[in-house]
């Protein structure tokens, strides 16, 4: 497997606070690869030390193989960026903003650019202090995607974006990826990546709970079921594949790990099955698992919402 | 009719509130205010005691009067008045020599402090959940104007308080003394309140205000210079019209910054009514819909962020060195009004009168055009923290290029401000004389190698402490103070051979060290150098 970014124990730290913990990333080329967590836990931090903008204290961090540190200026040529909050210059116009940045990389695609202007519903003649958050996200996407790179960083990029233009940031993103482009996408909206990513890395206090693809998680995670059995079963609550049972009647409620279905499945087929739903869990649900006791902490239980 | 209805009906509606949000003003802005305050007059405090210890004979402050009754000393300071009572008054020395710039100095606090509380406010969303709550739409106005006022109130009570040592003038001459800045910082927050609702953002707020003070500090000058009319039309002016600690002493001129002062509140009100919350009152154009071909590189879009840091800088040289021109044109026939004792005070080593003006205008000029240069990287360090310069750090440049390219474009700014404030003082000041124009061009290009070690200076501090700002401000001041203030206050060696201009020699009344060019031209160089490598190897941190 060719990695287009690859962390081996990333450490970054701010004078006592540990941003990144002995963090492992790794991306393949060409996959769309959604980073996931909540603010605070390194998510900016771990794209600016691939940007080479901050220098990593331990551990190694590679860019198409090379140090983004020591050779930033030529792998900067082959990516493009969009910060979760993109600050553009008050005097300079949208349209100037992504022309000038189209030309640090060595000149844009005008008819590209006055396409995704249009797409994206972007006034390029405004100056940058008038645009609203969502119209200066927008400049920074426009100039991301004319782009002729094999690498897109983009951290939140749709914060401030209203419903239409999440879908038209959604089709660019799956055009950039049938042009083979990589992309890494930071997020904590899950239905955009769920949409988007083949591949998920779930980052908690600096360091990656779990990678894998969405369909691995899905199946090494619970799934729910629920069931309106014709006889009562026993045993169910003392298995140790079934969580939060709920029994009403012949009506059950629970969560069962992958590795248990077959057997429940087995028992409840015995028991006699007058209608049944099994849904595998949702991302949201996987990315609350590796929460739970943070969500505990602020008095939610993880139990809800389920 | 309603209460609320009957509060919008009379007008007090619009400044409902303002006492809830003069006490969350006062605590956002209480260390802003304390080191302004606390600098300016721990300044006079300190410096008080220097001047009277200095000129404690009547002979030495009649002395001292010769040289400072030149129309070029007096541009630089006060009115003619003030020499006059020298003799009697050490006050009226200090107050001469001080008042401009300690003005100068209310004034830049009060512009800042006012469109901080006002426009930075509003421009950046802060102010709006502040109008969202029971508040009335003058309120936020109204209580940045009573904080700058009793600011101004305060700030004057100390002065007056540090003043009290002096010698001369009569009893209420400190109280005067204090009333004096109080009545600019009044003028300059008013002032600035108006241009807070002119423009819809907080720099151009600023920029505003900051000419007004330029204005007032040329007027002045001019006026003072000449005595003439010119001093009428600067709020500095009419602070030093009040002739403290003179036997002139009057106090009826701050009559005229106050009537000023109350007028621009209102103005300022009847204009924040009449607007859109978050407008100004000019409208925001529309710009370039691409941008012109020119603009392709980190370096052309710092200078694109500089160009109006430039303009600035190189027409106030250009305004300054013409100022001064002016006054040295008239030095020879001041000369001539002189006694031989008096001439012979201000001989140095020989050098005509004209020759050591053009001197120590040309040593203002220097420090002034550095100032831009020194402004130019603080630029580059406000790119980095409100995370603009994240984008561009992003692309194909490496940090030569940005935030690198940030110290050609402050030497750029800092060399040409220098080369126009120099050829005004001499296109102006020479009349005609070849021989003196080619001695003030010369003494410009001197200055060269001084700015340029200034500068690199900053622009190192800024790539190895990106977070001491104050440093940037600390070098500059200090070569202000080693050249205004060096000998005044009687500064030791050392602590005069810091600053890069103390080794230039005084030309055109002196000869310079050619050695001293090249010696400092290397240490700029040095110092960028240094200041790359630190950019290379520091993390760049956007908000």
């Amino acid at each position: 497997m060719n990695a287009v970014i690859r962390t081996e124990n990333l450490v970054k730290r701010f004078g006592h606070v540990t941003a990144l913990d002995h963090l492992n990333l790794e991306v393949a080329q060409g996959e769309t690869h959604g980073f996931l967590g909540p603010n605070g836990a390194g998510k900016s931090t771990t794209i600016r030390v691939l940007l080479g903008m901050l220098r990593s204290d331990e551990g190694r961090a590679e860019l198409f193989g090379a140090d983004p540190w020591k050779d930033a200026a030529e792998l900067h040529r082959r990516l493009a960026y969009v910060p979760g909050d993109v600050a553009l210059w008050p005097g300079l116009t949208g349209g100037e903003t992504i022309d000038l940045l189209g030309r640090l990389r060595g000149g844009t695609d005008k008819g590209k650019r006055d396409e995704l202007l249009e797409r994206f519903d972007l006034d390029p003649r405004k100056k940058g202090r008038s645009y609203s958050k969502g119209n200066r996200q927008k400049v920074a996407l426009v100039a991301a995607f004319a782009a002729d790179v094999d690498l897109l960083l983009l951290d939140e990029p749709t914060s401030g974006l209203d419903p239409l233009m999440g879908a038209v940031f959604n089709e660019c993103v799956k055009e950039a990826a049938a042009q083979g482009r990589t992309v890494l996408l930071s997020s904590h909206i899950m239905s955009e990546v769920e949409a988007l990513c083949e591949r998920v890395s779930i980052i908690r206090k600096g360091v990656i709970v779990e990678t894998g693809s969405l369909a691995e998680m899905r199946h090494l995670s619970r799934s729910r079921l629920r069931a309106t059995l014709k006889n009562p079963v026993r045993g169910l609550e003392d298995h140790e594949g079934v969580h939060d049972l709920a029994a009403d009647g012949l009506d059950i409620d629970c969560t069962v790990d992958a590795s248990a279905l077959d057997d429940v499945l087995a028992q409840l087929a015995v028991a006699g099955v007058a209608g049944l739903t099994c849904e595998p869990p949702s991302l949201e649900q996987i990315f609350m698992r590796f929460y739970g006791d943070e969500l505990a902490a602020s008095g939610v239980h993880e139990g809800n919402g389920k | 009719m309603t209460t609320a209805a009957a509060e919008i009906e009379d007008g007090l509606g619009t400044l409902a509130g303002t006492g809830k949000i003069l006490r969350f003003q006062l605590r956002r802005s209480r260390m802003f205010l304390f080191w302004w305050i606390a600098g300016i007059a721990g300044f006079t405090w300190m410096v008080v005691p220097v001047i009277a210890d200095q000129y404690t004979t009547e002979a030495e402050r009649v002395g001292f009067a010769a040289t400072m009754s030149s129309p070029a000393m007096l541009s630089m300071s006060g009115p003619v008045e003030y020499v006059h009572a020298y003799a009697e008054s050490v006050g009226a020395l200090f107050s001469h020599r001080m008042i401009l710039w300690t003005c100068a100095m209310t004034a830049v606090m009060f512009v800042l402090l006012v469109t901080r509380l006002t426009r930075a406010d509003e421009e950046t969303s802060r102010s709006e959940v502040i109008r969202s709550l029971p508040i009335g739409r003058r309120a936020d106005l109204a209580a940045a104007l009573l904080v700058s006022a009793g600011a101004a109130v305060v700030l004057g009570g100390l002065l007056a308080l540090a003043a009290t040592g002096l010698d001369g003038g009569d009893g209420t001459s400190p109280l005067l003394f204090g009333a004096v800045h109080t009545a600019v910082g009044l003028v300059f927050a008013s002032l600035t309140a108006v241009a807070a609702q002119l423009s819809e953002n907080a720099s151009t707020a600023t920029g505003y205000g900051l000419a007004a003070l330029g204005a007032s500090v040329l007027f002045a000058g001019a006026g003072n210079a000449e005595g003439n009319w010119a001093t009428w039309l600067s709020p500095i002016g009419w602070s030093q019209l009040t002739f403290v600690y003179t036997p002139e002493q009057r106090w009826w001129p701050l009559l005229v910054s106050l009537l000023v002062a109350v007028a621009a509140v209102l103005v300022a009100f009847t204009l924040v009514a009449h607007r859109d919350f978050g407008q100004g009152m000019f409208a925001a154009r529309r710009g370039r819909a691409e941008a012109k071909p020119g603009l392709k590189s980190a370096g052309a879009l710092t200078f694109r962020l500089t160009r109006g840091l430039i303009w600035t800088g190189a027409i106030t040289l250009l305004l300054l060195g013409m100022a001064y021109g002016s006054v040295l044109g008239g030095a020879d026939d001041f000369a001539d009004g002189l006694s031989q004792a008096q001439k012979e005070i201000l001989d140095r080593g020989g050098a005509t009168l004209q020759l050591s003006f053009a001197t120590t205008f040309i040593s203002i000029n220097a420090i002034v055009a550095a100032l831009f240069g020194v402004l130019v990287v603080g630029r580059g360090r406000k790119e980095e923290t409100v995370g603009r310069g994240e984008l561009i750090a992003a692309g194909p440049v490496s940090r030569l290029g940005w935030p690198g390219t940030y110290l050609p474009a402050a030497l750029f700014t800092a060399t040409v401000t220098n080369l126009l404030g120099g050829l005004g003082l001499a296109a102006v000041g020479a009349g005609g004389d070849g021989d003196l124009f080619g001695k003030i061009l010369i003494g410009t290009l001197v200055q060269l190698p001084a700015i340029w070690v200034l500068v690199a200076f900053v622009f190192a501090a800024f790539a190895w402490l990106p977070r001491a700002g104050w440093l940037r401000w600390l070098a500059w001041t200090w070569t202000l103070l080693v050249v205004y203030f060096g000998t005044l206050l009687n500064l030791p060696e050392w602590a005069m051979a810091v600053s890069p201009f103390d080794h230039l020699g005084n030309y055109p009344a002196e000869d310079f060290s050619a050695a001293a060019l090249v010696v400092l031209t290397v240490i700029a160089a040095a110092l960028a150098a240094f200041g790359y490598a630190g950019l290379r190897r520091r993390n760049l941190s956007f908000n």
